[in-house]
């Protein structure tokens, strides 16, 4: 008995301590950025700098927003990352719904295909992606990145979706239907309220693809009025030499809203993830 | 439906098959290409750089989803445990994940400074080490430094994968192992794992071809240099298109792993069909 008591205060010991390594390295980095971004320069640029800084201040935020575009660029991100995710889920919700419920040729093919093109990877595609939007015409225009971005975030969202729609069973649609309910109706009133709360994990999933996204952005847009906030921040330098406090601040202020959403989405995101994109 | 699956297979379909025709032309920026067969390739087969940088990438991605796949295995099976406080470490352990990749990247950069850098900071100040790592100059090390990042961020996906699977796992299994004496350990190795080896599989095929593909890490931390010491094929690629100006090449060289990836894929596919 005494043993057995010992044993479990070893091992609940064993696993608070991997806990808070863990914990710090995960935090630290992130402490830092905090850290880095409220510091006064004086500081911040010294040799082995202290832990916790003596002076605080928040100029590096008020520069951010009243002498670089930035406000501007996070709009561009904002708009971009919003109109990217509506469309897609739009287009995702039919499309997977047309995939799971509706038999038509080439379906399996179809199913291949997404799961094909969500795992091409951007390193491949990138050089040819560049050379197509610019003969477009869209050289230097954040609404390339339009273009760009539903061609990863369609299948993402198809295929997460398309588990969910399997998993509602088809009796629950099938009396309306035989009752002359039509097809959109059917997926608008009895699916998607079922279907909701993982459609949200995916739109959460969506927004933060386009929000973060940075190879397409940086090569896609050079002037800072058509800029995301991602490419923003890395073209915070003096000549050669970065400007870290203004580099962390806008770190922080881009890192906020998806940070805050995945917090939300958590919950969810346990159980979207084990049924939504695994099993 | 239909027009739009089209739509976004030409735009995904016109520029892959327009890369494999450039990569057999000499196309530089801003001028008319000719044909020129192979040359392309053979001219990646003698070329230095790219063996290094194709060598990278295999030991960034095997290297990096070892120390997730462990570490995430590791913390998802403490997590499915009961303990106090449980929620608060599952929500603050998902935050690298949550924050953009580029912001994790530049932070990272920031604290491997050589003059200012936190890190080396502290490990003096440990006694760990006398002079600061040369984490973002020194070539046999350059790797290293980026490959930390890539594992800081990569973890929590790992994580929540397998604790969503762990927690649909029968209690009753280990309740009768254990009555027939099989210790922790044990159980471990013959029910759990065999149970969540789907979950297992497909997270760490997905996270390879995100491994594989990873630019904006390298790119922003050591650029690929010191001298190409840390280049792998996605920076390598752009490199060859944007610094050098020679689209064809850059195209062949990010072609040339598309083999490797299909392999990688048709496992993914063929797995995934089995679940």
């Amino acid at each position: 008995m005494v043993m057995k008591k010992h044993k479990k205060i070893a091992s609940s010991a064993v696993t608070y301590f991997i806990l808070a390594a863990a914990l710090v390295w995960t935090i630290f980095p992130i402490y830092w950025m905090i850290k880095s971004s409220v510091t006064v320069n004086s500081e911040m640029y010294v040799a082995r700098p202290p832990l916790i800084a003596q002076h605080y201040t928040l100029d590096n935020y008020i520069e951010l927003f009243t002498e670089t575009e930035f406000a501007h660029a996070l709009f561009n991100s904002l708009q971009i990352a919003g109109i990217t995710t509506i469309c897609c889920l739009a287009v995702s919700i039919l499309g997977s719904y047309a995939m799971t419920r509706l038999k038509f040729p080439g379906r399996k093919f179809f199913k291949t295909s997404i799961i094909f093109s969500y795992l091409i990877p951007t390193a491949v595609l990138f050089v040819p992606m560049y050379v197509f939007v610019s003969k477009l015409g869209f050289y230097d225009n954040k609404f390339a990145l339009l273009i760009i971005y539903p061609t990863t975030v369609v299948p993402y969202c198809c295929y997460m979706l398309m588990s969910y729609f399997k998993a509602i069973p088809y009796a629950l649609e099938e009396a309306a239907l035989i009752d002359g309910c039509t097809r959109i109706k059917s997926l608008w009133y009895i699916i998607m309220p079922i279907a909701l709360p993982g459609i949200a994990v995916v739109a959460t999933f969506a927004f933060t693809m386009s929000w973060n996204e940075y190879l397409y952005a940086m090569i896609m847009t050079t002037s800072n009025a058509q800029q995301t906030a991602v490419v923003a921040i890395s073209s915070f330098k003096y000549a050669d030499s970065a400007i870290w406090g203004r580099i962390m601040s806008a770190s922080v202020v881009t890192s906020l809203p998806v940070a805050v959403i995945y917090i939300i989405a958590q919950g969810q995101l346990i159980s979207g993830k084990s049924d939504g994109s695994v099993k | 439906m239909i027009p739009i699956v089209l739509i976004i297979f030409g735009i995904m379909g016109y520029p892959f098959c327009r890369a494999i025709y450039l990569s057999f032309t000499d196309k530089l920026v801003g001028m008319k290409e000719h044909f020129v067969g192979f040359d392309n390739y053979i001219k990646l087969i003698h070329d230095k750089i790219y063996w290094k940088s194709l060598w990278n990438t295999i030991i960034y991605t095997v290297g990096c989803i070892a120390a997730k796949l462990a570490l995430g295995l590791l913390l998802a099976v403490i997590l499915n445990r009961q303990f106090k406080g449980k929620a608060f470490f599952r929500t603050v352990l998902l935050i690298p994940w949550a924050i953009p990749g580029m912001v994790a990247a530049t932070t990272w950069r920031w604290m491997y400074d050589s003059t200012y850098g936190i890190i080396n900071s502290i490990l003096i100040t440990l006694g760990l080490t006398k002079v600061g790592i040369p984490w973002l100059s020194a070539p046999n090390i350059t790797l290293l430094s980026t490959m930390i990042v890539n594992v800081w961020r990569g973890i929590p996906f790992f994580m929540f994968s397998i604790l969503g699977a762990l927690q649909t796992l029968d209690k009753q299994q280990y309740e009768a192992a254990y009555v027939d004496g099989a210790g922790a350990f044990k159980q471990f190795w013959y029910i759990t794992i065999p149970s969540i080896s789907n979950v297992l599989g497909i997270t760490t095929l997905l996270s390879t071809i995100w491994t594989f593909n990873d630019f904006e890490n390298v790119y922003l931390i050591t650029g690929g240099g010191p001298l190409y010491s840390s280049s792998t094929i996605a920076t390598y690629t752009y490199d060859m298109a944007f610094i050098q100006n020679n689209f064809a090449r850059a195209v062949a060289v990010a072609i040339s792993v598309i083999p490797l990836l299909l392999v990688l894929i048709a496992f993914y596919t063929k797995s995934n069909k089995d679940t």
